[in-house]
């Protein structure tokens, strides 16, 4: 149920988000969601300039150039000079953002380091099953359970991502990472938290009647904490409940 | 004055001057009405998608399921984007472009005009029977517009709607192949002596290249649908993991059509664009044959760059198609700064036509902003399949193609019906349409970025709730501005001022005949010396000395 909250406190928090967001993404909390948020704000910083000259050009033209009169104005067809330049210009934009995609991609897609965590995430319809490699610990949620996945904080994660029936996706909005689990396919990326926390979890491949309900949560402990959870979690066995 | 014979086809003689009553345009193959016919059948189809997307930010307003269950939701928004994608944005440009281009290139009617009345009627059937399915058990399909195989399998979705929307569907495929085939010959077969291809107005130039896109996607997707037909009813397998299918191959197939669709709905557009602002800016338009090459490379990247949709696939090679993404920036902002370059120093004059092309260039400017965030994979991975994405295509859908197709119904309801549409009403309607597609769309953006996905019928995050509420009031005001035109046509159409034949001083050949122009189009042509031949013509000095009896003068 939505909350009753002042009017006035809801048009504040409204202004400070759009203030907020209209210039970046979250921040990540993952090292490989750092390279993504820091390609963002540049693009952003670029797309405000172009925007900012092209819609003033725009707007300059509408403002200056109104009819007065029925004289009519000079009939200039083009200008080789000018068509030029702004091929050139826009060419060189784009293939400087060219360069600095891959640079960040290659980070984000980084996985020459060895994992210190391997987990399998299975993708159903509608929900997750988190298997941690090597130690029998198993979360297996439902639409009406929210698996959780517990990770410990600094520690290269190694996601192998599978999905049981139809297209899903293993998406926190907080990583700015998304990968989809694609049935007879298996998809492997990297995650290294760098801060403790509660994190949401979300399916955005939509997927069938309860798209909606397919969430998760990743909860990132200390390495002390994420030992004794993993131990408790493989005392219980593979038909372990979410973690709480 | 000088007029040129024109080559006309034989046309059952029976259709020449008959009044158009019902019967008439049931078995009319005259392309000015097949045009009225697909203009208004795609018109009606955009006012069912628009109230269902009412529907969903009616439920999306507040968190909880207010309004409706899950599986009505999942219903009413892939009708939504079915309907608006398919039967809607993709036909409405095609019917402009058969009522405008025989009259742009000289020409008395299309290549094939029985061909022409049979794609319309496969359009309208095609539609039929996707709207069918909403009267069958189980009710229409309810797995988004794009479909993703295995879930649009039999294995995971049952049902005859789902059958139904893919036959219909296939149908309208198969319409819109026939009909580009013959306005593509149209145009290179019809055009009138001294109309070369680099004299024909950038409409007929836009409407040719999305053709052209028509002639080599469409038939993308009739494959898709017919594999995903026959996994569906007779037991194939090409998306079954288990059987040795592969279900990514359905995104590629897909989205070798569906990228392109979108220049074929937006291109179109860039055309009307390119008529009405040099008619407004009483300049010729700049860089003509840049603008034509754009039109081009658009229309040859566009083909390169479909697994940008499957970013997070993990599958595809990802600098090859962020790259040809990245590049198709390069053609569209030529076509940005020529659209500047034609109002620079010109003599502007703001009618309604004029101020939605300015409201597409704002909006257009955006979506086409965002689209570059999304051609950059990292990005992507951060903001693929949220309100992000949903708030950028609908910057170039019902940004783009809306404010495109309200400008040139603006501008050539004149020469449809000989009336003009009420300016006065036309500035309201503009005004509430910018406020409220703003309002509605440019929140999106924001709850894309934290994180909010799309297709979900429900959400517990609060903080995604004033955003949401935002967008929905202002669907709900857009919802109005569509209103307030639909009045505009009821009144002015009846009661509208008379347009005469040229009421903006026009440059294209439709505006030197009546308006509504004759069964055959012309009576009489004037000689084609530029890309402009009704500018020409109403500055000629037999024109000016008024030698001409049959014309109106010029008002400009």
């Amino acid at each position: 149920m939505p909350s009753r909250r002042a009017p006035a406190t809801r048009w504040l928090v409204v202004t400070a988000t759009v203030l907020a967001a209209a210039g970046c993404t979250p921040q990540s909390v993952t090292e490989q969601g750092q390279a993504i948020y820091n390609l963002y704000n540049l693009f952003m910083y670029i797309a405000a300039v172009v925007f900012v000259v092209v819609s003033g050009l725009v707007i300059w033209s509408v403002v200056r150039y109104r009819r007065r009169d029925d004289e009519l104005p000079t009939q200039t067809h083009g200008n080789n000079k000018l068509e030029l330049t702004w091929t050139v210009i826009p060419t060189v934009i784009v293939l400087f953002l060219f360069v600095v995609t891959i640079q960040a991609q290659d980070k984000v897609l980084d996985s020459s380091g060895d994992a210190d965590v391997d987990v399998t995430v299975t993708a159903f319809q509608w929900s997750y099953r988190f298997t941690y490699e090597g130690t029998g610990a198993e979360v297996l949620g439902s639409p009406g359970t929210i698996p959780e996945l517990v990770l410990p904080v600094g520690q290269r994660v190694r996601v192998k991502l599978l999905s049981a029936d139809v297209v899903h996706t293993f998406y926190v909005p907080q990583t700015l990472f998304k990968r989809q689990a694609i049935p007879g396919t298996v998809n492997e990326f990297d995650l290294t938290f760098e801060k403790e926390g509660l994190y949401h979890g979300q399916c955005t491949q939509f997927c069938g009647l309860q798209h909606t309900d397919m969430t998760f949560r990743v909860r990132v402990v200390n390495q002390g904490q994420y030992q004794t959870w993993l131990a408790e979690t493989t005392r219980r066995g593979s038909a372990g409940q979410p973690g709480t | 004055m000088a007029t040129t014979e024109l080559p006309l086809p034989a046309l059952p003689e029976a259709h020449h001057e008959e009044p158009g009553g019902i019967v008439d345009y049931l078995t009319t193959v005259d392309h000015k009405k097949i045009g009225i016919l697909y203009i208004f059948t795609a018109f009606a189809i955009f006012l069912v998608g628009g109230l269902l997307a009412l529907v969903v930010r009616w439920e999306l307003a507040s968190p909880g399921l207010q309004v409706m269950g899950e599986n009505t939701y999942n219903q009413v928004f892939t009708m939504h984007g079915t309907l608006m994608i398919f039967l809607f944005a993709a036909q409405v440009t095609t019917g402009l472009g058969n009522y405008l281009v025989p009259l742009q290139i000289g020409a008395a009617d299309v290549a094939f005009p029985r061909a022409n009345a049979m794609s319309y009627w496969l359009y309208l059937f095609g539609s039929l029977i996707v709207f069918s399915s909403f009267f069958v058990a189980g009710g229409p399909a309810a797995v988004a517009w794009t479909a993703y195989a295995p879930l649009s399998t039999d294995q995971y979705f049952q049902g005859t709607g789902m059958d139904l929307w893919i036959i219909g569907l296939a149908v309208v495929g198969v319409a819109g192949i026939l009909g580009a085939v013959n306005l593509v010959t149209t145009i290179f077969r019809m055009r009138m002596p001294g109309m070369t291809m680099f004299r024909m107005p950038l409409f007929t130039w836009g409407v040719l290249v999305n053709q052209l896109l028509i002639l080599f996607a469409f038939p993308a997707l009739t494959v898709v649908f017919a594999l995903l037909f026959l996994e569906r009813n007779f037991g194939a397998q090409f998306f079954n993991p288990e059987a040795g299918g592969q279900p990514i191959l359905f995104q590629h197939i897909f989205w070798f059509f569906g990228h392109p669709e979108v220049y074929i709905i937006i291109l179109p557009i860039f055309g009307i664009i390119s008529e009405v602002i040099p008619v407004f800016s009483r300049k010729p338009l700049f860089g003509y044959r840049a603008m034509v090459f754009a039109f081009f490379g658009i229309a040859a990247l566009s083909f390169g760059v479909w697994a940008h949709h499957m970013f997070a696939t993990g599958l595809v090679y990802l600098p090859y198609f962020a790259i040809m993404s990245l590049l198709i920036a390069v053609p569209t902002g030529i076509k940005v700064f020529n659209w500047i370059g034609t109002m620079w120093r010109g003599a502007i004059t703001l009618s309604t036509a004029m101020l939605m092309s300015l409201g597409f260039i704002l909006v257009f400017l955006i979506g086409g902003i965002t689209g570059i965030f999304l051609a950059s994979p990292p990005i992507d991975f951060a903001v693929n399949d949220t309100y992000y994405v949903v708030a950028h295509f609908h910057y170039i859908m019902v940004g783009g193609l809306l404010y495109g197709m309200f400008a040139g119904f603006y501008f050539w309801f004149p020469k449809f019906t000989g009336r003009l549409l009420s300016e006065r009403l036309g500035k309201l309607h503009f005004w509430l349409f910018l406020i409220g597609f703003n309002i509605t769309f440019f929140f999106q953006f924001l709850v894309g970025l934290d994180g909010m996905p799309r297709r979900i019928a429900d959400y517990q995050i609060e903080r995604w709730a004033s955003a949401n509420l935002i967008s929905t009031v202002g669907a709900f005001l857009t919802g109005v501005s569509v209103l307030v035109f639909i009045w505009n046509f009821l009144v002015s159409i009846r009661r509208g001022q008379p347009a005469g034949d040229d009421p903006w001083g026009g440059n294209s050949l439709e505006w030197v005949t009546s308006s509504p122009p004759p069964s055959h189009n012309f009576h009489h042509l004037p000689e084609i010396h530029s890309e402009r031949p009704a500018f020409d013509y109403h500055h000629s000095p037999a024109f000016a000395a008024g030698t001409d009896p049959e014309r109106n003068p010029d008002r400009g």
